[in-house]
């Protein structure tokens, strides 16, 4: 496998960066771990005349606790960072687990949280945990810093709200009541395969009511999804089995999932009603976040 | 048992470590895609994006101008001379000449200073096409509006057998129950870690080949013969190999087309594949549809069986030929009946070409009996052990169609199976969602007649005392591929001579400089290739005693060698140091060299196909397998798997347990996991190793490999196969354990979760 030429460049500040972004315009591609951009340049998928590194902007890569914002996660930290991330283990373990769940340790050790989200595939393991657990986008550019929810980052396959000479520079998890949050998986191996179908879950429960709830599922729509009206069911109520229940199935009706080699449609909605259920349950019962 | 059996050995019998395990494991091992050779070009495929075309022109004056470029070649500049695996069917060329048959065929290729640039200059030859419609489905393939893709194979039918042994027909009018269920396999290939790779140097009207391959004989054969070479003018070199798996056992594009650019340009040419075009390339397993029709006693007794198969043979014939025959012909190994029908249409597809894998053509066929076998059992009120016992296989027995078991131990297998999987706590008893199956399997320990017409001998040895006596060096043209062949024979060797394991050098499979042998296929070097190193070593062994006797005053009957140490039975003060009388031997009588050859006794019958499936030994196995099912999603987690082994003899027993899990996971990944599936357009739509998944470390489960006591007579110190027997069972096994879990059961491979859902699926919805 060959890669094709292209101009590789390092900026040595994220101002730097999106000045090059913007002086190259479609013409270039923002280069982290590469373990998808590489790849698909080899199989002839992208051509991209110029690549900017972020390999010398250290500041993209802390995973720090602030007081006031939350979490930051460097865009530029790898799954196997976030992975034995001890703050993130202590607060918020399901991200851990989410990144744990992806690829193979060689993929882990390279491919980035950034990456992971800038390249919106359908199917990517962070965006439901980390969107379920109400994750904000810090987007810096050429004309400032702006931030934006997780959720309204995905545009489509491939597509974010990225504008020229943007990069994603964090995730920050904001201080929350959640008190348990979770992502169950399903692929087709237990290693090295992408999902056929995910959901995360967070939940804010006392005395036995979901004062509040999110529900995420990854793989079966253009992006990752909340699952807005089965939330609507289990929010503000008594938990119950059968409500549970209820969850998955609504969220199985609202997914939008398509048929190709990983799965049918009938399939995923299956899995959808199933893992929701799991993931809510273990959400629910499993005391962390 | 025999008397062999009991006898203790000085290096066989002992898990030594691989001749070869520091190599590997710190990375000086050489494969051929490391070597670099003076003056290398690299070479590169420009391979067809339609599944069925007409080739109108090809313009390579654009490729040809970039500079970098040596050689741009396409089917005028290569001998058109068809190759294949017999006569009959040679239909492939090295670069196609009229059409492409299958996207990813060979149109054109280049040879240039770099990857980079000879990757560049596919890019600038055009070539045009004229579309053809595709036949993509094989049970459509012999239609008569489908198009005809070979021009002497009407309606695609590639292969037809007809076998016809006793009167199926009675048989079922006799039994108390006829069962008749539809099977269908799927497109596995092998996924060898190292892609298919070759450099040829051509000097002098020599033609060197260093190549990652199974056979270097049977290569220096097709390339000679299609490149109209003396066979003494074609030298293949096998390097360390990262596994073959049957898919290196005929020379690919890589060994052809290397070749003709070399001849080219006078340079030499490396052309490695790349994990896409060995997908390409494939000759992978068969998808089999098979129709299975078994008749029984109501004791189980299994009075007939009658098998209709369509096989999906994919682009070109390969090997696979011998695939159809292997799919009959083996299904009447392990069981005993006396009736039984065979009709196979193998048919060609514009998709990549199949041939032998693991267990060639026999593992599909096996997954369908031992299912229908189950089915039988639960509608007599039969236990599945007990109707596999009432079935199975005796020692000296001849199968109907003619194969002559010696050593059978499978009774023993089916019992020790039992016993260790805990079976009979735990069929039917298991909590809902668990279950125990169990699966079996036989193979053959090399087949009894090479895949061309020779008087060659199978396997033949050279061992060589250096003159100082401390070593000795086998040369074998036998091939390790990762199996380890290199090290048991090493330790064959060492036994037959009377010397330790460390002292063995080996120099192996290059047909310059170690003896022919037909290499690594149809499980057949442990017992072919070590016959010769057996007898070679002994006659080392003799000369040593001979001269011994002389030196020690004592008769050459009372000598014995053990460990190196030469000494009269019965006096071992009355000794002598292996070194000092072969360093004697070499100062009287010049090189100590003893060697030997083996060819198979004449087997089989006299039926049409009767050669395929004979062998001079058998291997049989059981094996039962522990699932948990989870209903809501389908997915299957296989807990346990416990493999009772008739191998006979062991020579190196973690070796052979590293096989037996090797094929057991094999089995696993084609049972569970992996199918090459295709566009509607011919196009593979996983042709990588992220979509086609092999099972991982993760996936397997735990294993439990067992023996069982046997001894086979027509091997060396009773040794026979192992290393494609454990590939069988494991289908049938998980479909079995699947349906004890959930009262599914499935026919069509791979048993995925989707398919596990939509079985528990029909089974909920009310009829």
């Amino acid at each position: 496998m060959i890669i094709p030429e292209f101009e590789y460049v390092s900026p040595q500040s994220v101002q730097e960066a999106c000045a090059l972004l913007v002086q190259y315009g479609d013409s270039a591609r923002v280069l982290a771990g590469g373990s998808d951009l590489l790849v698909k340049m080899k199989d002839g998928l992208m051509k991209p005349a110029y690549l900017v590194s972020l390999k010398n902007l250290d500041s993209l890569k802390a995973i720090r606790y602030e007081t006031g914002t939350g979490v930051i996660i460097g865009a530029r930290a790898t799954h196997n960072e976030v992975m034995n991330n001890r703050l993130l283990q202590e607060k918020y373990r399901s991200v851990c687990e989410a990144a744990h769940s992806m690829a193979a340790d060689q993929i882990r050790n390279i491919g980035t949280v950034g990456g992971n989200l800038v390249n919106a595939v359908p199917s990517a393991d962070l965006p439901p945990i980390l969107i379920a657990l109400d994750a904000r986008a810090r987007i810096v550019g050429s004309s400032g810093e702006r931030t934006i929810a997780l959720e309204d980052f995905f545009l489509g396959p491939g597509k974010t709200v990225l504008e020229k000479g943007e990069i994603l520079a964090a995730i920050i998890i904001p201080d929350q009541p959640t008190t348990g949050s979770n992502y169950i998986k399903f692929g087709l191996r237990r290693a090295g395969a992408l999902a056929v179908a995910g959901v995360a879950s967070s939940v804010t429960v006392s005395d036995g009511t979901c004062r509040d709830v999110r529900v995420v599922l990854g793989a079966v729509a253009p992006t990752p999804m909340r699952a807005r009206q089965a939330e609507n069911v289990l929010r503000g109520k008594k938990i119950s089995r059968e409500l549970i229940d209820e969850t998955g199935r609504i969220a199985a009706a609202e997914s939008k999932p398509i048929s190709d080699i990983r799965g049918s449609i009938e399939y995923r909605r299956n899995l959808v009603n199933v893992l929701t259920r799991r993931s809510l349950k273990a959400a629910i019962e499993k005391g962390h976040i | 048992m025999s008397e062999a059996t009991t006898k203790e050995f000085s290096v066989i019998g002992k898990s030594v470590p691989k001749i070869d395990a520091r190599d590997k494991v710190t990375g000086r091992a050489k494969y051929t895609g490391d070597l670099k050779v003076t003056g290398m070009l690299i070479g590169k495929i420009l391979r067809s994006p339609h599944a069925h075309a007409r080739i109108l022109s090809i313009d390579t004056s654009k490729a040809e101008q970039l500079p970098g470029v040596e050689a741009v070649i396409t089917a005028k500049d290569v001998p058109a001379t068809f190759y294949g695996i017999s006569p009959a069917r040679y239909d492939e060329t090295i670069l196609a000449i009229e059409k492409v048959l299958q996207v990813g065929d060979k149109v054109a290729a280049v040879a240039a200073v770099d990857e980079e640039t000879a990757v560049k200059a596919l890019g600038l030859i055009d070539v045009e096409y004229e579309v053809l419609p595709a036949v993509l489905d094989p049970l459509r393939a012999m239609d008569e509006d489908q198009p005809q893709i070979h021009p002497q194979y009407e309606r695609n039918i590639s292969v037809e057998i007809h076998q016809d042994f006793g009167d199926v027909e009675m048989a079922f009018q006799q039994s108390h129950l006829v069962r008749t269920d539809r099977f269908q396999g799927n497109r596995a290939t092998h996924v060898p870690m190292e892609p298919h790779a070759a450099i040829s140097k051509w000097e002098n009207g020599k033609l060197t080949i260093w190549s990652s391959t199974q056979s270097p004989h049977y290569f220096q054969y097709h390339i000679a013969r299609v490149f109209g070479l003396k066979m003494g003018d074609v030298r293949v070199i096998k390097p360390t190999v990262g596994g073959g798996f049957g898919g290196k056992l005929e020379p690919s594009a890589a060994e052809y087309v290397s070749a003709a650019l070399a001849m080219k340009t006078g340079r030499p040419v490396k052309i490695v594949f790349d994990r896409k075009e060995v997908f390409f390339h494939n000759r992978g397993r068969h998808a089999q549809h098979i129709e299975l029709t078994t008749g029984v006693t109501k004791e189980g007794k299994i009075l007939g069986v009658h098998g209709k198969y369509i096989i999906d043979g994919g682009s070109y014939t390969s090997l696979g030929i011998a695939s159809a025959y292997y799919a009959g012909a083996m299904l009447p190994l392990i069981y005993e009946f006396d009736h039984f029908k065979f009709d196979c249409f193998r048919v060609h597809t514009n998709l990549p070409s199949c041939a032998a894998q693991r267990g060639h053509g026999a593992p599909q066929p096996r997954f369908a009996f031992e299912s229908q076998l189950d089915m039988i059992a639960k509608e007599l009120g039969m236990d599945p052990i007990e109707i596999r016992k009432v079935n199975a296989r005796r020692p000296n027995t001849m199968t109907l169609n003619d194969l002559k078991v010696n050593s059978c131990e499978f009774m023993a297998c089916l019992e020790k199976a039992r016993e260790i999987s805990g079976w009979v706590g735990k069929k039917g008893k298991l909590p809902p969602g668990q279950g125990i199956g169990i699966g079996c399997g036989g193979f053959i320990t090399g087949a009894g007649y090479p895949i061309y017409r020779t008087r060659l001998p199978h396997a033949a040895a050279i061992v060589k005392v250096s003159e100082q006596g401390d070593i000795a060096t086998l040369y074998i043209g036998a091939v390790d591929i990762g199996q380890g062949s290199d090290t048991i024979l090493a330790q064959m060797a060492a036994e037959a001579i009377g010397i330790n394991y460390e002292d063995m050098r080996i120099v192996s499979a290059d047909t310059e400089t170690t003896p022919h042998d037909f290499g690594a296929y149809a499980s057949r070097q442990t017992l072919m290739s070590g016959h010769a190193v057996k007898q070679a070593g002994e006659e080392v062994r003799r000369q040593i005693i001979e001269l011994a006797a002389e030196l020690l005053e004592a008769s050459v009957a009372d000598l014995d060698i053990d460990r190196r140490v030469i000494f009269v039975k019965g006096s071992p003060e009355k000794m002598l140091p292996f070194e000092t009388v072969a360093n004697e031997f070499f100062i009287r009588k010049g090189p100590l060299m003893g060697k030997g050859s083996y060819t198979p006794p004449k087997l089989g019958g006299k039926f049409k196909g009767a050669a395929v499936g004979t062998s001079p030994a058998y291997s049989f196995a059981a094996q039962i397998s522990q699932v948990e099912v989870d209903e809501e999603t389908g997915q299957v987690m296989v807990t346990n798997v416990w493999d009772v082994h008739d191998c006979g003899t062991v020579i190196n027993p973690n070796l052979l347990h590293a096989q037996v899990e090797g094929a057991l996971f094999m089995g696993m990944g084609e049972a569970m996991y992996e199918q090459v599936v295709f566009d509607d357009k011919g196009r593979p739509l996983n042709a990588n190793l992220g979509e086609y998944r092999v099972p991982t470390a993760l996936d397997v489960p735990q294993v439990i490999s067992e023996l069982v006591d046997s001894y086979e007579p027509a091997g060396p110190w009773g040794v026979k196969e192992v290393g494609e027997g454990a590939t069988l069972p494991t289908m049938g096994s998980y479909a079995n354990a699947i349906y004890d879990a959930i009262g599914v059961r499935l026919y069509d491979l791979p048993l995925t979760p989707e398919k596990v859902w939509r079985a528990i699926h029909e089974r909920k919805k009310p009829s």
